[in-house]
């Protein structure tokens, strides 16, 4: 009986079937729907104005006229012709991470507070950071054995460590953002974080300052037989020895520290390398997944997981990153190039885009991309781990990928501003530049004219993919060609502290660095850290001042300006120009600013040394550098370019001027933060 | 016995694959409702499966003293002995549920290892796209020879050798990097020492049967990758593999598969457990 009532469905029993099915079949539904839905690009088209801004760091006006008046640059001439072209005034200094600071906040050093790469705490024990972003240490934790944890909430509030902006002032995207426009920068420079959107209109890959996986600006590992015996680290690199048995090598990548511990220590990833001397090729392992290359192949992206070791109660944790591989030489020494490894943006360990998810979207579309803000590996080719060839084919490669971003960014584009940078012709030209007859320090003469050829191809490239963005949008959307800098040789190399210290303003003269136990602040008037900073020890403000605000400052600063622009080398005057903060800076945040900042001349610059407070024997020195052309001299002698495919109303337009001449476009005032004014007819 | 055991394994395999031309339509279905779909009809599948091979009676009775149980509970919950009993009686009576289920579970698993295995091939990898590169790596047998191996990959439209052969002399290993260009599934050829030898490779988008193994004659190797013929026990070639990409998606992506799978069968099977008059 029991059997019948089971096989004779009730109304109840058929209700709850028929839902079950329903229920089912609605999965299912749901299921198949989402997946037809998510393929339909279904942005809204608004008949929106259109602004698009490429963005190329150091593209140097000089060379760009010489070769739009040789019809080298045919596209670029196009908009020269309609009254759109104009040198561009740069930053004080002309340094990228201030001028593209400059450029996002319309307004100078003194409102986004960016006056070097490198700044200092005055109060504190003289350590340089990084001017765009500093990494500020966690404090507290919960101990247990080995591990320190993070709580960061209530009643524990430990603070992790963090990476914070240090730009400052508002950016013009959120003028755009609060007026309803949406606007996408693709590797927007001084942006590291990113900062939000407000209203949620504004997208943004963050470009230079960007770090690495370790938290630097790029740093290579470099796995050679002929390497010295222990590990070195070298600035942006490390080498590591290698030892093959029956053509067998193990050695390990070295990732993030495990911060999670109370002395942290680097992550691995164990590689296993076998090379095949006959075929010179190798194999490189890394788990499960292989790499296989011939000597003088690159690999593709490689995907990397650094594992954190956890307390046992806690669930395992991971970062991801990307690297590619260079297998230099197999024999007779075999030699393994691993580039800097990137946060992976399809599961980025750190915010590297806004909103988050911005990046994660892209590489779903075009798979891992560079991340790192300086993605050519000009730090490889400085330690000679690259020669000049090497270099410009890594270099080849980051163009190639941007170029690819380029069509996505443009495909992917709707209404309201894009901008895009190429970071190319900055650093391609810190190795090839070389503009006039004077010999190379280090390059003989017909390697240097081959390689400034190579940097005006790279003109030529950038001025085709003008020409397409041209063809494609030329009556449609403003175009607007800008880059921050010009460029310029850098054959001779000054010492600001040695120069300092042969005039006595620091002491003693057997001091090695500014940074170092040896240095008597007591008899120190001044010193220089950064490119072209010069500090006063100033009373009051740095933790050992000497030197009076006030009578004392100005002539100690008149002396120095006077001794500074009297410089000269070889009947050459080494130094144009020596401003004074408070005349060239205004603005809210001048705090950390230098009192003087060093314009130099072309073919001169501030001496490696110098830049991270080191002293010299001489004062000024040849740059034997691969890095033999700059901009970090006076803006006058390097400003930018400008291009629009609409008259410049201004005759002297400067980078600050972008900014609200972006915002007029779109209808908006001038905002009293900005100092810029709009120069578009 | 491991020969003994790789045979059936082989044998099963060949059975499973002729089942498994019944799943073509996942290459052309969306892979989220091709999984939805596989999923639904495995757990009603499962479910007419377990009624058949369990004790129905046993089951229903039991299920009737668990709930008279907790009636008892609800009801006697002043009185302490009796709601101790009952719970004492809830726990024997999970237990013997549990027992009941052994059978039909230990029936079960062998064609679901043949199925998961079916469907790691759709839902595990992603076929290699155009224009991608990959690693081939062939394994060869015996002993390692001083002399170097004559190992060819045979050119093939379909790919491009950037790389290889390369030689790894202490795994007796030999590698190609290949870049794919022609979409569609294609048989590479390989000659080793005279000898000629095949392994399938898939190019292309979307959902594709992929077998990045063509395995030795191994039953673990054998069940792990069922698609193609394991090579001889006396074969030079041992095995040849080619490394495909994850599948990245939250339903059908690698790993992910599995427990979206395991999900929707358990949810179909008790859904569908009323129409069927299934106790389980």
């Amino acid at each position: 009986m029991a059997e019948v009532q089971d096989r004779t469905p009730s109304r109840r029993s058929f209700l709850k079937q028929a839902a079950a099915i329903g229920a089912g079949v609605g999965v299912a539904g749901a299921a198949g729907a989402g997946i037809y839905l998510g393929s339909i690009n279904r942005v809204s088209r608004m008949a929106g104005q259109k602004v698009i801004i490429i963005g190329i760091d150091g593209m140097d006006p000089r060379l760009s006229q010489q070769m739009m008046n040789d019809g080298q640059l045919p596209y670029l001439a196009k908009m020269r012709a309609v009254g759109g072209f104009r040198p561009l005034g740069t930053s004080i200094p002309p340094q990228s991470p201030v001028a593209w600071a400059n450029f996002i906040n319309g307004a100078g050093p003194g409102s986004h507070g960016i006056f070097d790469f490198i700044h200092r705490h005055p109060e504190k024990p003289l350590t340089p950071f990084f001017s765009a972003a500093e990494t500020v240490a966690g404090d507290g934790g919960w101990e247990v054995g080995e591990f320190q944890i993070p709580l960061d909430f209530w009643p524990f509030n430990h603070k992790p460590p963090t990476t914070e902006l240090r730009r400052q002032g508002i950016p013009f995207w959120d003028y755009l953002d609060e007026a309803g426009v949406p606007s996408t920068f693709y590797d927007l420079p001084s942006n590291y974080p990113p900062s939000p959107s407000k209203c949620g209109h504004h997208r943004c890959i963050c470009g230079m300052g960007t770090p690495d996986i370790l938290g630097s600006y790029g740093t290579y590992q470099y796995f050679a037989e002929d390497n010295p015996p222990e590990p070195v680290h070298e600035g942006g690199g490390k080498r590591f020895p290698l030892r093959f048995v029956n053509d067998t090598a193990h050695v390990e990548l070295l990732g993030p520290d495990n911060s999670l511990l109370r002395q942290p220590e680097p992550t691995r990833v164990a590689l296993t390398i076998h090379r095949d001397t006959a075929t010179q090729a190798a194999v490189i392992q890394i788990g499960s997944k292989r790499v296989v290359l011939k000597a003088g192949q690159w690999s593709r992206w490689v995907d990397l997981t650094f594992e954190l070791r956890t307390p046992w109660f806690l669930p395992g944790k991971s970062v991801r990153g990307i690297c590619r591989f260079y297998l230099q030489e197999v024999s007779p020494h075999f030699r393994l190039y691993v580039s800097p490894i990137n946060i992976d943006p399809r599961h980025p360990a750190v915010p590297i885009s806004e909103p988050k998810s911005f990046i994660t979207d892209v590489a779903k579309k075009l798979g891992p991309f560079y991340t790192t803000g300086f993605q050519e590996d000009h730090k490889a080719r400085t330690n000679r781990i690259f020669n000049d060839q090497e270099f410009l084919r890594q270099a080849t490669i980051v163009l190639e990928e941007r170029f690819r971003l380029l069509e996505y960014a443009i495909q992917n584009y709707d209404d309201g501003l894009l901008f895009f940078y190429f970071s190319s012709s900055d650093l391609q030209s810190h190795m090839f530049w070389w503009s006039d007859d004077e010999m190379h320090p280090s390059r003989p003469p017909e390697e240097t004219a081959f390689y400034f050829t190579h940097i005006k191809r790279l003109y030529q490239q950038l001025d085709r993919v003008i020409g397409d963005i041209y063809d494609r949008y030329g009556s449609l959307a403003t175009i607007i060609v800008m880059s921050d800098h010009g460029f310029a040789n850098f054959g001779w190399q000054f010492n600001l502290n040695s120069w300092l210290r042969d005039w006595g303003y620091l002491n003693p003269v057997e001091c090695p660095s500014i940074l170092s136990d040896m240095m008597d602040w007591s008899r120190t008037k001044a010193y220089g850290l950064g490119i072209n900073g010069l500090y006063l020890n100033l009373k009051g403000r740095e933790r050992e001042g000497i030197v009076e605000p006030g009578e004392e400052a100005e002539e100690l600063i008149e002396a120095l300006i006077n001794g500074l622009l009297r410089v000269h080398w070889e009947d050459r005057p080494v130094i144009r120009n020596v401003y004074r903060a408070s005349e060239v800076y205004r603005g809210d945040a001048t705090a950390l600013a230098p009192d003087l900042i060093i314009g130099y001349h072309r073919g001169f610059r501030a001496s490696w040394a110098t830049c991270l407070g080191d002293l010299e024997p001489d004062a000024i020195s040849p740059n034997l550098e691969a890095w033999s052309a700059d901009h970090c001299a006076d803006a006058l002698e390097v400003p930018g370019v400008f291009w629009c495919n609409r008259p410049i109303r201004s005759q002297n337009p400067a980078l600050v001027d972008i900014a609200p001449s972006i915002l007029a476009l779109y209808g908006l005032p001038t905002p009293p933060t900005m100092t810029g004014r709009n120069i578009l007819g | 016995m491991t020969s003994t055991l790789t045979t059936i394994v082989i044998t099963l395999n060949a059975v499973a694959n002729a089942f498994g031309q019944c799943l073509a339509p996942i290459g052309w279905l969306p892979e989220g409702l091709s999984l939805t779909l596989v999923a639904v009809v495995t757990g009603i599948a499962t479910l007419k499966m377990f009624k058949y091979t369990s004790n129905q009676r046993a089951i229903a009775r039991v299920r009737r003293e668990i709930r008279a149980n907790l009636l008892a509970i609800k009801l006697f919950k002043e009185n302490l002995p009796v709601t101790l009993a009952a719970q004492r009686k809830l726990l024997v009576a999970a237990l013997r549920l549990l027992g009941l289920a052994v059978v039909p579970m230990a029936v079960m698993t062998v064609p679901m290892v043949f199925l998961l295995a079916q469907l790691a091939q759709w839902y595990q990898w992603a076929p290699i796209p155009v224009g991608d590169d990959t690693v081939i790596t062939l394994r060869l047998a015996g002993e390692i020879r001083p002399s170097r191996p004559v190992v060819k990959l045979l050119p093939h439209d379909a790919i491009e050798d950037l790389s290889g052969p390369v030689s790894i002399a202490s795994l007796q290993q030999v590698c190609w990097n290949v870049r794919a260009h022609q979409p569609g599934y294609h048989s590479l050829q390989f000659e080793a020492e005279g000898e000629r030898y095949e392994k399938q490779i898939a190019i292309g988008d979307g959902v594709m049967r992929v077998s990045p193994q063509r395995p030795s004659r191994d039953w673990y190797e054998a069940l792990l990758y069922p698609w193609e013929k394991p090579f001889d026990a006396q074969s030079r070639v041992q095995a040849i593999s080619i490394e495909y990409p994850e599948r990245d998606s939250w339903i059908a992506g690698t790993d992910s598969w599995i427990a979206y799978w395991f999900i929707v069968s358990l949810v179909a099977g008790f859904a569908f457990r009323g129409v069927f008059g299934v106790h389980l």
